[in-house]
């Protein structure tokens, strides 16, 4: 295996090679999708009521009940937006502080119009009346009648649904490319007969794989490092999270020769993808609801990406604490190379060639 | 149009499809992880707050937190069972109250209540309990508030009877299973033309109808049979069978005519699979409006696969009728109308 031949193929397939949708979805769709899941999402997938206010006195009200941690308040221009948002669902409780609300709280009498949704749950609407009394309390100035100590039984944290999702966006930008893109960049070299072309060139079938996996690896690495910037960021783990995404990469990177290798045409790939699809993002889902039983995720290969890498983005441990995960990890990306350096051996141009 | 001739196509499609032994593995292994996501949510809702209560004194407004809506109170006869029980995730959080404290208030005093909760219970539930108890101290303290309000519940109100991420989830797999096959279809097409035997065959007595009647009958079928088998397993008939079967027939018309569009859209199979997933993730979205409420708003409208989610939605979740849906019913009709013929119209041009 020449290095400078394999950097041939790499700039040739990177400058003249296609440009197709594939890999434009592969720098696409992770980038929408950690956005869409951070500005949306990362805020909606919270447990905390959500109360919708219009505001047609300037009342000193809202400011007070921007301090309660236990509710997401959203501001409306006017009542019928208010009701519309209420109706929707995008708020569980909308109220409307009359013109003169400040000085009924003054007078002791708390006027106001409430719109509830009707699939508001009881605990949301117990809530909201609950802070609504507590900011009107605050702000006139009473006086707490009790102390409350608060005490914390266990080991165990919770997670926020913004760093639940970040298992699906990392999973999408890794795996979307580093698997598609050596893929259908094979297969496509199949259905085109370019690999007949790349045949009698001194390019062995090892070096044409290794720069298409190559170009795979390094792809959903940048993805993979975006993504990450974008929905949680690195702290002082840079090196260490870039690591795991790398070797997440690599599996993903061998994980699309290996189909690129045994499937025939781009229909089966997208089969492939379907099902496949479904075993790579298992450990995504298990993310998103912790109520399934945690000891499914050792089915899934890319759980052992996602372990360590959300153990040291979100939970602050230090790589040393996945070695375990890693050490699989690393057992997984060698198993892959030795199924793909078999196939390779056993591959002849004729036989990577459609219709034989 | 010749029924012989597109019944020969249709079995040599179909031959294809099931010659292609990885391709129907993954299609009966895909049925069966939508249908194993589906039983892996959960099934029930936790729609009240779940408190334990340490009370060694009776207090009359403590005692009424059991008659609250949102409020579940369980009573303890001792500190330690009570923070076994928050340990043990029975409830979310644990109160236990001082053994004298009506003495305490009674005396002009301040006493102390305790709030256990679990380490990795949302601060949010833990501070609620806090405003909750701070609200019941100035009540017990003669310092209650009065509220004017005037209320007015938007929509059928379901407390008590709220749906589960469960069901909420069934319309959009319903429908993320006959998108799926618009990528099948198209593929299926894309290879025709691109392997030259699309030509091939209209060389022989058959006609561009014919081909279009084959491929649209096998289009259908596979995404109408896998649709409405994972509806059977979900319980997705149970209300109004009718107007469940009628629109997934509607929208598995939809689905082949954005398969045709596709097919003469892209040039190769590859842009197929790409322009696919693009048109798949948008036609997704309105799915994700019913599985989280509230995070899209009226534009998500203009999405035509909005009236078909909406639809499935309202009748299996909410036992929606014809009278309920009909505006619906009528846009993806015209829709479907529509791209069928200018998927048929597009694809013509491309057999040409």
């Amino acid at each position: 295996m020449k290095i400078k031949r394999i950097f041939t193929l790499i700039n040739n397939d990177i400058v003249h090679g296609p440009k197709d949708l594939v890999l434009i979805m592969a720098v696409v769709m992770p980038l929408l999708l950690a956005f869409f899941f951070n500005l949306a999402f990362g805020d909606i997938f919270t447990s905390r009521a959500k109360l919708g206010i219009y505001d047609a006195s300037n009342s000193h009200l809202p400011p007070v009940l921007n301090t309660n941690s236990t509710i997401n308040i959203k501001y409306y221009d006017s009542e019928s937006l208010l009701k519309s948002a209420t109706a929707r669902g995008s708020v569980d409780m909308g109220i409307v502080l009359p013109a003169d609300f400040d000085d009924g709280i003054a007078a002791g009498n708390v006027r106001l119009t409430a719109y509830i949704w009707g699939e508001s749950l009881a605990k949301n609407r117990e809530v909201i009346a609950l802070a609504l009394a507590d900011a009107v309390r605050e702000f006139k100035g009473s006086v707490l009648p009790v102390n409350i100590e608060t005490i914390p039984l266990g080991d165990e944290t919770s997670i926020p649904w913004s760093d639940r999702l970040l298992p699906v966006t990392i999973l999408v930008a890794v795996f979307y490319g580093g698997l598609m893109i050596p893929a259908s960049s094979l297969i496509n070299e199949k259905q085109r007969g370019t690999m007949i072309a790349l045949s009698v060139s001194p390019a062995t079938i090892s070096e044409i794989f290794t720069a298409k996996g190559i170009i795979g690896m390094l792809l959903a690495t940048i993805m993979g490092i975006v993504t990450l910037a974008i929905g949680r960021g690195f702290g002082h783990s840079f090196p260490a999270l870039v690591l795991i995404l790398m070797l997440g990469a690599v599996m993903a990177a061998e994980i699309g020769l290996l189909a690129g290798a045994l499937i025939k045409d781009i229909n089966t790939l997208y089969a492939f993808w379907k099902f496949g699809g479904l075993l790579l993002f298992g450990p995504a889902i298990l993310y998103m609801f912790p109520q399934i039983p945690s000891w499914l995720g050792y089915v899934f290969p890319t759980y052992y990406v996602i372990r360590p890498l959300m153990d040291v983005s979100i939970n602050g441990l230090g790589l040393g604490s996945s070695f375990v995960y890693l050490l699989v990890l690393g057992a997984i990306i060698l198993a892959l190379g030795l199924a793909i350096n078999k196939i390779i051996g056993r591959l002849s141009t004729q036989a990577l060639r459609i219709g034989g | 149009m010749n029924p012989r001739i597109i019944k020969a196509l249709l079995k040599k499609d179909l031959t294809l499809f099931t010659s292609n032994r990885f391709y129907m593995l993954i299609t009966i292994v895909g049925m069966i992880f939508y249908v194993g996501i589906y039983f892996m949510l959960p099934s029930t809702i936790d729609e009240k707050f779940d408190l334990a209560m340490y009370a060694p004194e009776t207090s009359s407004t403590f005692s009424r937190l059991s008659n609250q809506d949102g409020l579940n109170v369980e009573y303890y006869p001792d500190e330690a069972k009570l923070k076994q029980a928050v340990l043990d995730h029975k409830v979310q959080a644990g109160i236990a109250l001082p053994s004298n404290i009506m003495e305490i208030w009674a005396a002009g005093n301040i006493p102390l209540i305790t709030v256990y909760y679990a380490s990795d219970t949302a601060i949010e539930i833990r501070d609620a309990v806090v405003t909750l108890i701070k609200e019941i101290s100035y009540e017990q303290t003669g310092q209650s508030l009065k509220f004017d309000t005037q209320q007015e519940i938007l929509g059928t109100d379901m407390v008590g009877d709220q749906l589960t991420l469960r069901d909420r989830m069934r319309p959009f797999l319903a429908v993320f299973i006959l998108l799926v096959e618009i990528l099948s279809l198209a593929s299926l097409i894309s290879t025709e033309i691109e392997q030259g035997t699309a030509r091939a065959l209209l060389c022989t007595p058959m006609q561009v109808g014919d081909m279009f009647a084959a491929k649209g009958i096998l289009g259908i079928g596979l995404a109408l049979v896998q649709a409405v088998l994972f509806m059977i397993i979900v319980h997705g008939f149970d209300n109004q069978p009718v107007v469940v079967l009628v629109t997934l027939l509607l929208s598995s018309i939809m689905v082949v005519g954005i398969g045709f569009l596709l097919a003469s859209a892209a040039r190769d199979v590859t842009a197929v699979t790409s322009w696919g997933m693009l048109i798949f993730i948008i036609f997704a979205i309105p799915g994700f409006g019913i599985i989280v409420p509230g995070i899209l708003s009226d534009w998500v409208k203009v999405i035509p696969s909005y009236y078909l989610t909406d639809t499935v939605n309202r009748v299996i979740n909410y036992g929606a009728g014809w009278h309920d849906i009909w505006f619906n019913m009528v846009v993806l009709i015209c829709f479907t109308a529509l791209v069928v013929w200018g998927g048929m119209a597009a694809l013509r041009r491309r057999y040409r």
